[in-house]
């Protein structure tokens, strides 16, 4: 049965329409992303692989070599079983990095224009036969269903012309599907919906053309088995075997195919938005190239039955010709024409996408209007590449004369993809390759396969290996296919790894193989940007890419990094930065991406760059957590471990770089300065709110490494205090910076129990005071109740006037004392605020004597006070009372009846140093270390609290001062003691607060 | 680097055994559908392979 070439060129046209609405549908939301964005879908969509030699030319193949033919399929099925090895490290880096084709990942690894660019020439170079096939397999299907037959007595003229039509109609669906989307870094959902959707006919077609088979032509699955007894030696034909070397070449092709073959790489990881949907693929694509397989050797067993005269690839339309059937027919038509249509329009589209980016933008070949929107230019230059290749792709099938099967234009695309496989190996697993090696193996193994395999067909060249490449896959022949595959990724491979070997590797290519490395963790390098927010991005980047363009790329980054357009943080900045290149590498290419941002955002040369990016390397350790195992786990775990612990301390840590950059804020730190470490990490130390940046920036520059306490005000206005301490890390090797870590501690609650003591000790003092201060109280009131009773009998005024003064100065006398009780009591009225006023010294140390002297049950000690009655220091008196009242009464306990408590005082340009002196019993050296600690005394039970001396000693601190204490002070049976106060020198006029 | 050791133990393994394997899974005395039996395996062990849950670990 035959149709006209207007029914089959509507048809197409239908087909392919209708795969556009599918297109269609599912960009603008109608198939619903539960449907396009499934994983099947995408696994589905992985079926581009099986073009027209998997519909078409595999049946040949089985025909000649039996089961040799699967080698085709299992090529794949071990690239993607074992996706761990290659395809997983590939896709992380192009999914990090926007990377969308093989050129881009070649580029970016050895970060050279020159390979992106001898790439994607060999890339276009290479891929001819592969159009060439796909044009062919339908041309000549057309040819057939017209009713025409394929050989050397067809009309090639008819069957040119053919192939023109397809291509023109295949160029026009190609820039509808390859354009829709400019950036290659955007899922194109309504392309894999499409090529998912093509796969779904390619397999249903090839169902439809086995069922035809086994039921139409043997009658039944019993039939054919028996038709198969019956023809023994087409069964033996089956475990015909390849010769070794051919079988494992032919394997190897495919192998590399799965990753090197531009339509697939770019489905595969172009086209992925989930690791996991490629993890699926490793079951996924097997069973489905399985299921495609499967109808491949009834087709064959049913041509040969038939034995029609058509090549063994068009055995399916044979089929439906002989059978006359219109289903069959169009089964084989459409499986033929999905698998093509969908190879030509991917292949193109990424090899568009390869030659815009590594060979029109870096060369300069077109001016970027830089007024115009740069994704309007990119579209048109993208078509009209798309139309270049498939024109090239035509021309190389009009070179051919059609004179070779499917089989062999297949394996020579193959072969020469092959040649990248060294160099995309190279990429994750040996970082010393450098550039030049690998374009010394491109060409070393691309001239072998040129000359070997692709130019005699094209040219007449001598010897014809091409021609003979059946033969050479049959045991009994010479293996000269196999032997230029070989050699030619032989010889690149081998001038890959000497002339790597023998050259030097750029500092930036060690850089790119560091982070394409999967043996090393990246350690990504903290450099400081001179731009110090994300609004300058966008300015610095107009020169390069317009006005608009720039600041929709920085938007868009932004959105993505979920940051702000305020964002200033040093560490979101070079995210910043790195987000922008992996886009504009997306819509660029690396190469042309990293030299713009290079330019226009550069990083600072020298300064601080030369630690290690703590946040990326520990969110790259914690994405990596489950590929660590033994040793590398281990000490993952630890490291998580002291993380951990670090950030559990009930002590607040924080970590600055020299460069200010916050590196470290834990839990506690968050809880004493509720700022969250989300809000402050990666932040420069000067955006601290305050008064954090004060404290901490005042602490950082101090020379002290220890602040034992300061006053914070919250935000409710109730004061806190924490102290601070600091110390600077070793620096590294190589390093020329190091980071300070400070420790907060909050001791708001150690201050107010200590002004609690405070005040105990001052009750427990008025208590101890209380007796004698009835007593010092008693006597005048003794004495005025006398001078009043006599008042009462005196008649005479002068000694009426007398005995009132005598009244007046009794009153007086209790007044003072009263006075000086209620001063002391009132000491603590102030909690927690120290207020240091110029004070009299000698004044403030007559008050202190005054007060024990009330005490009457006390030892008559003489207190002798030698200071200058001039003397003033800065300090809080009330407080400065109740240290020397502390001090003298514990003199006054040490000595006997007959002691001595002397007090003197020495300048010493702007402090003063006042001893008190005694010559009692003395304190023992080995208690030295104990007498200023809390609720420590050598007292009997109850005569002492044993806070004395340590409030002393907070005191003295919260003055600014210090106490030091020597004893013994001479030699014999007392040797007594001598405390030491030192304070600053005041001067009336002079006040400082706390 | 990562690469899981079952799957390199299975490909050691395989490549051992292939001469044996291929001799069972294309004789001639045998079903024409039996290398695609050791296809499904393949597909199984795979399927096996992947099944532990990962995050999108990019």
């Amino acid at each position: 049965m035959s149709f006209s070439l207007t029914q089959i060129l509507l048809f197409i046209v239908v087909y392919l329409s209708g795969l556009f609405a599918v297109a269609y549908l599912a960009d603008r939301g109608i198939i619903p992303e539960r449907i396009s964005r499934h994983p099947a879908t995408y696994v589905l969509s992985l079926g581009v692989f099986a073009g027209a030699l998997a519909t078409n030319g595999v049946i040949e193949l089985a025909y000649r070599y039996g089961y040799n033919f699967l080698l085709y399929y299992i090529g794949v099925v071990a690239m993607f079983v074992m996706a761990t090895v290659l395809l997983l490290p590939l896709l992380r880096l192009c999914r990090v990095y926007q990377l969308s084709s093989l050129a881009d990942v070649l580029s970016f690894r050895f970060r050279s224009s020159w390979v992106g660019a001898a790439t994607t020439l060999a890339m276009c170079i290479t891929l001819l036969p592969l159009l060439a096939l796909q044009i062919q397999a339908v041309a000549d299907s057309i040819h057939i269903l017209a009713g025409e037959t394929i050989g050397p007595s067809s009309s090639g003229e008819r069957q040119d012309r053919l192939a023109l039509l397809f291509c023109i109609i295949i160029t026009v669906f190609s820039i509808l599907f390859g354009t829709r989307h400019v950036s290659t870094q955007d899922r194109n959902n309504g392309l894999v919906t499409a090529i998912a959707f093509e796969s779904l006919v390619k397999l249903a077609a090839m169902f439809v053309l086995m069922l035809a088979a086994i039921f139409a032509v043997f009658g039944g699955i019993a039939e054919m088995d028996q038709w198969l007894l019956q023809n023994a030696e087409l069964h033996r034909a089956l475990e015909r075997p390849m010769q070794g070397d051919s079988a494992r070449a032919l394997l190897l092709v495919f192998f590399a195919g799965a990753v090197c073959m531009p339509h697939l790489f770019h489905m595969a990881f172009a086209e992925n938005t989930d690791s996991g949907h490629l993890r699926k693929a490793t079951w996924g694509l097997p069973t489905y190239l399985l299921l495609l397989s499967l109808p491949i050797l009834p087709i064959t067993w049913a041509g040969i039955k038939l034995g029609h005269d058509l090549p063994m690839d068009y055995s399916g339309l044979a089929m439906g010709s002989a059978l006359h059937s219109f289903p069959v027919s169009a089964a084989a038509f459409v499986a033929g024409l999905s698998a093509a249509s969908a190879t030509i329009i991917i292949t193109t589209l990424a090899l568009a996408n390869m030659c815009i980016n590594h060979l029109v933008l870096p060369s300069r070949l077109l001016k970027i209007d830089r007024e115009q929107s740069i994704y309007k230019q990119l579209k048109w230059l993208r078509r009209f590449v798309i139309s270049i290749l498939i024109l090239a792709g035509y021309t190389f099938f009009i070179t051919l004369s059609g004179k070779q099967s499917l089989t062999q234009l297949g394996l020579v695309a193959f072969t020469g993809t092959l040649q990248f496989l060294p160099g995309l190996i190279a990429t994750p697993y040996w970082p010393k390759a450098n550039r030049k090696g690998l374009l010394a193996g491109l060409c070393g193994g691309l001239l072998t396969w040129l000359f070997g395999m692709l130019l005699p067909p094209t040219t007449g060249y001598q010897p014809l290996i091409l021609l003979q490449i059946q033969n050479s896959l049959l045991p009994d022949s010479g293996s000269l296919w196999t032997t230029v595959a070989m050699a030619s990724l032989t010889f690149n491979a081998g001038l890959l790894i000497l002339v790597s070997l023998l050259t030097r590797t750029r500092a930036d290519e060690k850089i790119a193989a560091e982070i394409c490395s999967m043996d090393d963790l990246a350690r990504p390098i903290r450099q400081s940007l001179s731009l110090r927010n994300a609004q300058q991005f966008s300015a610095s980047l107009a020169p390069a890419l317009g006005e608009k363009t720039a600041r929709s790329e920085v938007q868009r980054a932004l959105l993505e990094l979920r940051f702000s357009e305020q964002e200033n943080r040093p560490y979101a900045l070079r995210r910043l930065r790195a987000r922008l290149e992996a886009n504009l590498s997306g819509l660029l290419g690396p190469a042309v991406a990293h030299g713009i941002i290079e330019r226009c955002i550069p990083f600072l040369p020298g300064a601080h760059g030369e630690t290690e990016d703590i946040h990326l390397i520990e969110r790259n350790l914690d994405r990596a957590n489950y590929q660590l195992t033994g040793l590398a786990a281990d000490l993952d775990n630890l490291r998580r471990h002291h993380r951990e612990t670090l950030d559990k301390l009930p002590i607040g840590i924080c970590s600055v770089g020299a460069d200010g950059e916050m590196l470290m804020w834990n839990r506690s730190m968050a809880q004493i300065t509720g700022i969250q470490p989300s809000a402050v990490l990666g932040s420069l130390l000067t955006s601290l709110p305050q008064p954090w940046d004060g404290i901490i920036g005042d602490f950082l520059r101090g020379a002290a490494d220890t602040l034992l306490k300061t006053e914070v005000a919250n935000d409710d206005g109730a004061a806190r205090w924490i102290s601070l301490h600091r110390t600077t890390a070793e620096e590294n090797a190589g390093s020329t910076s190091a980071d300070t870590i400070i420790l907060v501690e909050d001791i708001t609650e150690f201050e107010l129990l200590e002004e609690e003591l405070l005040h105990n000790e001052r009750l427990a003092s008025i208590g101890r005071l209380a007796a004698g201060v009835a007593h010092e109280i008693g006597n005048p009131v003794t004495g005025i109740a006398c001078l009043a009773q006599n008042l009462e009998y005196e008649e005479d005024p002068e000694e009426i006037h007398y005995m009132a003064r005598d009244i007046l100065k009794q009153t007086d006398r209790v007044t003072r004392i009263v006075e000086s009780l209620v001063n002391f009591s009132h000491l603590g009225s102030g909690a927690g605020e120290t207020r240091l006023t110029p004070s009299n010294l000698a004044d403030c140390i007559d008050e202190a004597v005054h007060l024990l002297t009330l005490d009457q049950a006390a030892k008559p000690v003489q207190f002798s006070n030698e200071c200058d009655r001039e003397l003033v220091v800065l300090a809080d008196s009330q407080r400065l009372l109740q240290v020397f009242i502390n001090l003298l009464g514990n003199a006054r306990d040490a000595c006997d009846e007959f002691g001595h408590v002397r007090v003197y005082a020495t300048t010493d340009e702007q402090l003063v140093n006042i001893v008190l002196e005694d010559n009692g019993c003395g304190i023992p050296p080995q208690l030295h270390s104990q007498v200023f600690e809390p609720f420590y005394t050598t007292k009997d039970p109850g005569e002492g609290t044993g806070l004395g001396l340590a409030l002393v000693f907070s005191i003295m601190g919260d003055m600014n001062g210090s106490v030091q204490l020597t004893s013994p002070v001479a030699d014999g049976p007392n040797p007594g003691t001598r405390f030491t106060l030192q304070l600053p020198l005041g001067s009336y006029g002079s006040t400082f607060d706390m | 680097m990562y690469i899981n050791r079952a799957l390199l133990l299975v490909v050691g393994v395989v490549l051992i055994f292939f001469p044996v394997i291929e001799g069972w899974a294309v004789s001639s005395e045998t079903a024409w559908y039996r290398p695609y039996l050791l296809w499904l395996l393949v597909i199984v062990a795979a399927y096996w392979n992947q099944r532990t849950r990962y995050p999108d670990e990019l």
